[in-house]
């Protein structure tokens, strides 16, 4: 940022304007001058100003009124305001309302460069600021969820809507696709955000403590519950409850929770008392739930009351135009956790990065950057640096039937073998009368003359 | 030095008026002798100007302020360029009393950009902090370092962000005593560029 600025002194007395000017004007800085508050006011309505000296007394609208008028109608202008009277608590009315610094005339010359100094450095931290905070809001706009792919600005825009309805939200998409993420950025535009989001992964947690788990227990309900215990549908009050891997869920507990979201009251295992709960769902599934419906291995009433809006997470290789900006984001991340100095990646692996296929989708990639970062030696990661692209994408098999595999294995095998039949059998694991056999059936001939 | 002002369309040469390239040194008041002739070998070799030092005037009493007791620099300078030219185009004052302007409580020095006065006061150079009088040494640099400071501005210097330069900005004494008695490179070119 240029240190140069355009400043205006505003005060009543020509001699002070011109002594500011002269003074400002050795600096290098543009200096204008206006001999009252409506002047002044009328010079920025035309023209933006860095910073102004006002003076506190003035004819007509003094210093105070102006600092106000300034504040409320050009908040970017930096104002120091000056005074003659010495008065300590017209300075601190001056701060109060957003004078960045105060000036008793006559003041000693570094008095004056320090104010300077100060100011300059308020104003180059305002704009690293407002740069890196904009950057970093286009970014990272919902919490940590990272990308300006299609795909996710398409989800980004579905968010803050969402939020705003109490309708239960089912995420789709793979594993490693970020679901946990949007659930909390939903809960974090909602109403709901001062409340508690609770997650549960009922892939991992048994049917039968599930229960307990969401209802809560009474003393004594079963071994071990040796005290009350509140369910998380119970102290999630107000909040948003979070069913990942809701697949998993079994047909009964499905019923339960089925309930749960009818009434909107619950019964602790072991009580008889109902009390009734307030919060907003968001489940989770990389399963296909309709088919599962349409199966029916999940129950079609509870998988329509879950599912009142659905977002899909596209996987990782259906937004690769993400993937540098992923990249950048888990390098910075595990550099700044290693303490390592490693901050970029060679235009050959990032390319790579690109084209490889990524089946754990943004959680690998997560993994894969943070392996590469710890073992790194240099500063930057090379094709080295990530030993799974070295083999270089899996081969196309040959066809969809195990007959056409096997002919283009045995194909390429006899190729790789130079037609030794001895050999290639005992690649293949088969005896040679096998190997004859299949090559008289599938009509195979060398493309060159056998050593055989 | 003295040399005329040769116009490339033919006017006559004799009707112009002689432009000394030369920094004229006015002594002001009651200065020490030694002073004006200091800050004349330090024009000749920082600047690699020529200096005359001319015959010492009274101070301009019009520049003296009743309620601050001290000189005005901005109206002295007015009062100096009011006046007829004596045929240097660019002069420095030099003066043992105490000039303010009026937002500070002091100034070493003051000049315009481009113009043709500057001033240097020993005021406040011939005192350390503590109120003691400073080596003969000492206040002759300090008074060399306003001079070439305040001539750079008469050459429309600006001041420079470089702590290590002569038209960096100095608010005390101890800035001043800080700064070393050299231009930056980039100063000194603009110096070379600037001159007349």
């Amino acid at each position: 940022m240029d240190d140069k600025m355009k400043i205006m002194i505003v005060d009543d007395e020509m001699i002070v304007r011109d002594s500011f000017r002269h003074w400002f004007e050795k600096i290098g800085h543009e200096v204008d001058t206006a001999a009252s508050g409506p002047d002044a006011l009328k010079k920025l309505e035309q023209t933006p100003f860095d910073l102004l000296f006002v003076d506190i007394k003035m004819p007509g609208m003094n210093g105070i009124d102006l600092l106000q008028r300034i504040k409320a109608d050009f908040p970017d202008t930096t104002v120091v305001i000056i005074t003659a009277y010495g008065s300590i608590e017209t300075a601190v009315t001056a701060m109060k309302l957003g004078a960045s610094d105060y000036l008793l005339k006559p003041f000693k010359p570094d008095h004056l460069t320090l104010v300077m100094e100060k100011i300059n450095q308020q104003r180059k931290l305002t704009s690293e600021y407002r740069y890196l905070k904009d950057r970093l809001e286009h970014i990272t706009r919902f919490d940590n969820i990272i990308g300006n792919s299609a795909p996710m600005e398409k989800i980004f825009d579905m968010i803050p809507e969402v939020a705003e309805s109490d309708a239960s939200v089912l995420l789709t998409g793979e594993s490693g696709t970020g679901k946990e993420l949007v659930a909390k950025a939903i809960h974090a535009k909602s109403r709901r955000a001062k409340r508690p989001f609770i997650a549960i992964n009922c892939g991992a947690v048994p049917d039968s403590l599930l229960e307990s788990e969401l209802f809560g227990h009474k003393k004594g309900a079963f071994t071990g519950a040796v005290h009350d215990r509140k369910g998380f549908l119970e102290v999630v009050s107000g909040g948003s409850l979070f069913l990942d891997e809701v697949g998993e869920i079994s047909p009964k507990m499905q019923i339960d929770l089925l309930r749960v979201l009818e009434e909107k009251k619950i019964t602790r295992v072991g009580d008889s008392l109902s009390i009734e709960v307030d919060f907003r769902l968001i489940s989770a599934t990389r399963r296909d739930l309709q088919r599962e419906v349409a199966q029916k291995r999940f129950r079609e009433d509870f998988y329509y009351r879950i599912n009142v809006i659905q977002i899909h997470l596209p996987p990782l290789r259906e937004r690769k135009d993400d993937i540098p900006l992923l990249v950048n984001h888990f390098l910075e991340k595990y550099s700044r956790e290693t303490v390592k100095h490693v901050d970029r990646v060679s235009a050959d692996a990032l390319r790579r990065l690109r084209e490889y296929s990524w089946p754990g989708n943004v959680r690998e990639l997560e993994n894969v950057i943070e392996r590469a970062v710890v073992l790194a030696r240099s500063r930057t990661l090379g094709i080295d640096s990530f030993p799974f692209l070295k083999s270089g994408p899996a081969p196309e098999p040959a066809g969809r039937t195990l007959q056409e595999v096997e002919l283009a294995h045995i194909c390429r095998m006899l190729e790789e073998n130079e037609w030794n039949i001895s050999r290639t059998a005992g690649v293949l694991g088969i005896n040679r009368v096998t190997l004859h056999k299949k090559i008289k059936r599938y009509g195979l001939t060398p493309s060159f003359p056998s050593s055989e | 030095m003295l040399t005329w002002s040769i116009d490339p369309f033919g006017v006559d040469a004799n009707v112009m008026e002689p432009i000394h390239k030369a920094i004229g040194i006015v002594p002001l008041g009651d200065l020490s002798p030694l002073i004006p002739k200091i800050v004349a070998a330090h024009i000749e070799s920082y600047l690699h100007l020529d200096a005359d030092i001319l015959p010492a005037e009274d101070l301009p009493a019009v520049a003296y302020s009743r309620r601050r007791l001290q000189y005005d620099a901005g109206k002295m300078i007015a009062f100096l360029e009011s006046r007829p030219s004596t045929g240097h185009e660019k002069k420095i004052a030099l003066l043992a009393v105490d000039l303010f302007v009026p937002i500070f409580s002091h100034v070493f020095g003051e000049s315009r950009q481009g113009g043709a006065w500057a001033l240097t006061s020993v005021f406040r150079l011939q005192r350390q902090k503590n109120g003691s009088i400073p080596a003969p040494e000492t206040l002759y640099e300090r008074t060399a370092k306003v001079a070439l400071h305040e001539i750079g501005h008469l050459f429309c210097l600006v001041h420079c962000d470089d702590p290590l330069c002569l038209m960096h900005f100095s608010g005390g004494l101890s800035d001043l005593d800080r700064t070393p008695l050299q231009f930056c490179r980039y100063c000194a070119q603009y110096l070379r560029e600037a001159k007349f």
